[in-house]
């Protein structure tokens, strides 16, 4: 993923918006293969670990709509079968299939966007919205893990003196409220703390700027003319209906007008840009490589 | 020039009845290196945040403060946040943002700095301090020592003529600590920034310091060039204490109260006051003898007793992945002593105390506690009326809004109720706390805190007491008299496992070191030993006697060596009849005087 996240994160997520906007709103099937094709090719050319917990909940979020379209949704002209007096159709049974695949792709590339977007690039991102937020956020990020830190050493403390009395659970909630009675205490006492320093290096005495280690290059703006345009042609394929694919009453087929063949080539090169990008450096690498 | 200049400065807290800071005049010249010295409570806090005018605490003022001529409150904010930087002790709280870079840049923000200068200048800064291998990292993964060396250099980021630091190394370890006060010290040197700084480890500060400031109850007790203050203050015994071991040692051998013919001869450099190891030794060598190379050894004590702890082969790691923290430790703990396990950071110290007080579990070996297994004790009766642990940061025992309910919590008979039926009372206790019972324990002097925790984790009548670095940011005096309550536990019958980097402390408190290197017990000894067997990881006094003498660990021992090869114990040498007159009759317990 580390030629992608060379990137500003004003771009990534401009291209992470535009890749699920289309996404999310179309259920034509080409739409859908392009866009888990692309998902699945960030993840795999980017090195992203999905862990075990991860990958059963995006298949139990994608199983979901595949069961349960067809036993509540009875649209659709192809009966299959009939279960307790309800028709089962084809047409409802596709329709889950393609919102099933809609989910786990829209999933996948939030995975995507979550392993690019670290906090701190999330924070860059809120300061061009609002710097003071920014601020906030941040020192809230920094405040968590010492607020927790601190709670494990103050449970271990007590534990080693016995505030739990014996080995129950009456004993563990009554200790656990009094541990976080005294956290709270703690936190303002240290706050104090955090406002002197915060005063002694100026904080307050006028207009702040607002710093970021990420700068807008070059290659920020041809990834951005690129992806606006390539986004262009894909929103004009959905508003003139260049992506519309009907599933009831039966199942249509899939449009081959100029608009939406344009449409289709558009959106698949959007969302494989990323994974082409890291393909290229990576092959560039070895061949730069191979000539030292 | 003179940078910084304090005149008749007096201080009062809002709703104190007697002044904090009273006629305290000062001056610093640029470049000057300046060391504060004195006991808690004498206002050497007070003292500095009065420099900074964004950290002057409420209060009634009097005198001025000038910089560079001008008055401290007519600056402008800007200069005021700018020229005068600010480091304080606990280096966790004075982060204010998550990522390293952004906390560098905090400062600069706020001066409303363009981005492109704010990118040089932390740039600049992150080289210089050798920060760039860890810059982007998230604040919470650094340790302890890099913490501080951050708030160091996002103050520094602000370029201040003056720097004021306020026991800045109190919560590190020893390499962390000297580290940063090199960083400090090359500072001064290279950029003749002009450095003030309060701080309790004065072997390290004193021969870098230009100029020392000593404060007694909020009013200048000396003040002057680094070498003349040490002279005087080696003159008086509270003051002593906290000096580096060769003043100690010099003053030990030179004072009047001591025997009149033990007193180094009136040689020209009489005088002469040592301060680095490497001056006590040409001092020591130039005056004693080294005919008696070592003291007797006294019988061990603990020979018969049985082991209070037994620990075998113990393996702990955090995660499964991760290394091995205990790789095989091995040591036992005899019933009645003190046993103070040394090591550097990371060499599981502090986790062996937690296995030790069942906090964690090994994932193999045996842990016994008196004869039991540690798996035995089920139903939290481990800590009932058998082991209890001092955690390294006090605070983290504390539950309650005053020292009262925190005592009464813990089951302890205070004085003003009568019901001592086998409970603990305040009065059982080897220190006294009934001043300080209606204060919020967070608002205690650190060596209060320590105090008040130590009552607390005594509440359970443990008979073995587990302490993390107890001594952690306690001056010298504190430190002395927390050795004392600690000497006084062990003789009411309590065996006590100290870990701790200072190894002063554990030269005078241990009756058995140990060193622990990655997880295992290198080493196990008698202090005196146990510190001559290291060159390097070894008290100051050692270093000083080192190749002279043999089985010097403290101060004590060093002076006891020189008194036993001072020409005055030696008759063989030729000496005055008089002195020799002198020292019998000391020696008979008599005085001259009893004699006419």
């Amino acid at each position: 993923m580390r030629d992608f996240e060379a990137y500003n994160p004003i771009t990534q997520f401009f291209y992470f918006a535009a890749v699920l906007i289309i996404g999310m709103f179309s259920v034509n099937p080409v739409i859908l293969g392009l866009s888990l094709f692309g998902a699945c090719a960030l993840l795999f050319f980017g090195k992203v670990r999905i862990s075990k917990g991860n990958c059963l909940f995006f298949v139990a979020m994608s199983l979901l709509p595949i069961l349960l379209n067809p036993l509540f949704d009875h649209h659709g002209d192809t009966i299959l079968f009939v279960l307790n007096d309800n028709p089962v159709t084809l047409e409802a049974v596709l329709y889950g299939i393609a919102s099933g695949v809609m989910i786990l792709a829209s999933l996948l590339w939030l995975k995507a966007f979550s392993a690019v977007m670290t906090s701190d690039r999330l924070l860059y991102l809120f300061s061009a919205v609002s710097p003071k937020l920014a601020l906030l956020l941040s020192m809230t990020l920094r405040y968590i893990p010492l607020f927790a830190a601190q709670t494990g050493k103050v449970q271990a403390a007590q534990k080693a003196i016995g505030l739990y009395k014996e080995d129950n659970v009456i004993d563990g909630v009554k200790g656990g409220a009094r541990v976080f009675s005294v956290m709270v205490t703690w936190a303002l006492e240290n706050g104090i703390i955090t406002a002197d320093s915060m005063e002694a290096r100026g904080y307050g005495i006028g207009r702040r700027t607002s710093f970021a280690i990420y700068r807008f290059r070059k290659k920020d703006v041809i990834f951005l003319l690129f992806s606006a345009v390539l986004f262009g042609l894909s929103l004009y394929a959905v508003i003139t209906g260049g992506y519309q694919f009907d599933y009831y009453p039966t199942v249509g087929t899939v449009s081959a007008s100029p608009v939406s063949v344009i449409g289709f080539v558009a959106f698949g090169l959007l969302s494989i840009l990323p994974s082409a990008i890291l393909l290229f450096e990576d092959i560039r690498w070895k061949y730069y490589q191979s000539k030292i | 020039m003179e940078i910084l200049s304090v005149e008749n400065l007096s201080f009062s807290y809002a709703g104190a009845s007697s002044p904090a800071l009273s006629d305290v005049s000062f001056s610093v010249k640029e470049g000057d290196f300046v060391a504060v010295i004195g006991a808690t409570g004498s206002g050497k806090t007070t003292f500095l945040r009065m420099l900074k005018r964004e950290l002057q605490p409420l209060g009634a003022l009097t005198g001025r403060i000038l910089y560079q001529g001008q008055e401290l409150s007519t600056l402008s904010p800007r200069d005021s946040a700018m020229k005068i930087g600010y480091v304080m002790q606990r280096p966790e709280q004075q982060i204010v943002t998550d990522r390293v870079w952004h906390e560098l840049a905090f400062g600069l923000e706020n001066l409303g700095m363009p981005q492109e200068q704010i990118r040089r200048r932390v740039a600049e800064m992150a080289s210089y301090f050798g920060i760039e291998g860890w810059f982007l990292k998230n604040v919470s993964e650094l340790s302890g020592g890099q913490k501080q060396l951050l708030n160091l250099a996002s103050v520094m980021v602000m370029k201040p003529d003056i720097l004021l630091l306020d026991e800045p190394t109190a919560q590190l370890d020893p390499i962390a600590a000297r580290d940063f006060l090199e960083t400090v010290a090359a500072l001064n040197r290279d950029l003749s920034l002009t450095v003030i700084i309060i701080e309790h480890r004065l072997e390290e500060v004193i021969p870098v310091a230009h100029k020392i400031l000593a404060l007694k109850d909020g009013r200048v007790f000396a003040a002057g060039e680094a070498h003349e203050t040490v002279k005087k203050l080696r003159e008086v015994p509270e003051m002593l204490v906290g000096l580096p071991a060769a003043v100690r040692i010099s003053a030990a051998l030179s004072k009047s109260c001591c025997p009149v013919g033990m007193r180094v001869s009136a040689a020209p450099e009489e005088n002469s006051c040592p301060i680095t190891v490497r001056e006590g030794r040409e001092w020591i060598r130039s005056r004693f003898g080294n005919q008696v190379k070592a003291l007797p050894v006294a019988p061990d004590r603990f020979a018969e007793a049985d082991n209070a702890v037994e620990v075998k082969d113990l393996y702990f790691r955090y995660t499964r992945d991760g290394r091995d923290v205990l790789n095989g430790l091995s040591f036992a703990v005899r019933t009645g002593e003190i046993f103070c396990l040394l090591g550097g950071n990371g060499s599981g110290k502090s986790t062996a105390l937690s296995v030790l007080s069942g906090i964690r579990r090994a994932y193999a070996g045996s842990v016994k506690i008196f004869g039991k297994k540690l798996q035995e004790y089920k139903n939290q009766s481990l800590y009932k009326e058998c082991v209890a642990l001092l955690p390294q940061d006090v605070q983290t025992v504390f539950l309650r809004n005053s020292v009262r309910e925190e005592l009464e919590d813990a089951g302890i008979v205070l004085p003003d109720k009568r019901q001592a039926n086998g409970r603990s009372s305040l009065s059982d206790l080897p220190f006294d706390l009934t001043g300080l019972l209606d204060r919020h324990p967070y608002d205690l002097s650190g060596g209060q805190q320590q105090l008040v925790a130590l009552a607390k984790v005594l509440a359970g009548k443990p008979k073995l007491l587990l302490l993390d670095e107890p001594t952690k940011g306690l001056d010298a005096d504190t430190k002395a008299r927390f050795l004392s309550y600690l000497k006084a536990l062990q003789k009411s019958g309590m065996t006590l496992v100290v870990v701790t980097h200072d190894t002063e402390f554990a030269a005078e408190a241990a009756d058995r070191c140990a060193l622990l290197f990655r997880g295992e017990t290198i080493s196990t000894a008698e202090p005196r030993a146990f510190f001559s067997g290291n060159s390097f990881y070894t008290t100051a006094a050692n270093r000083i006697a080192q190749g002279y003498y043999d089985l010097a660990a403290s101060v004590n021992d060093v002076v006891e060596l020189c008194r036993a090869n001072h020409p005055a114990q030696n008759p063989a040498q030729n000496l005055t009849p008089k002195t020799v007159q002198n020292a019998d009759l000391k020696s008979a317990g008599e005085t001259p005087e009893a004699r006419v």
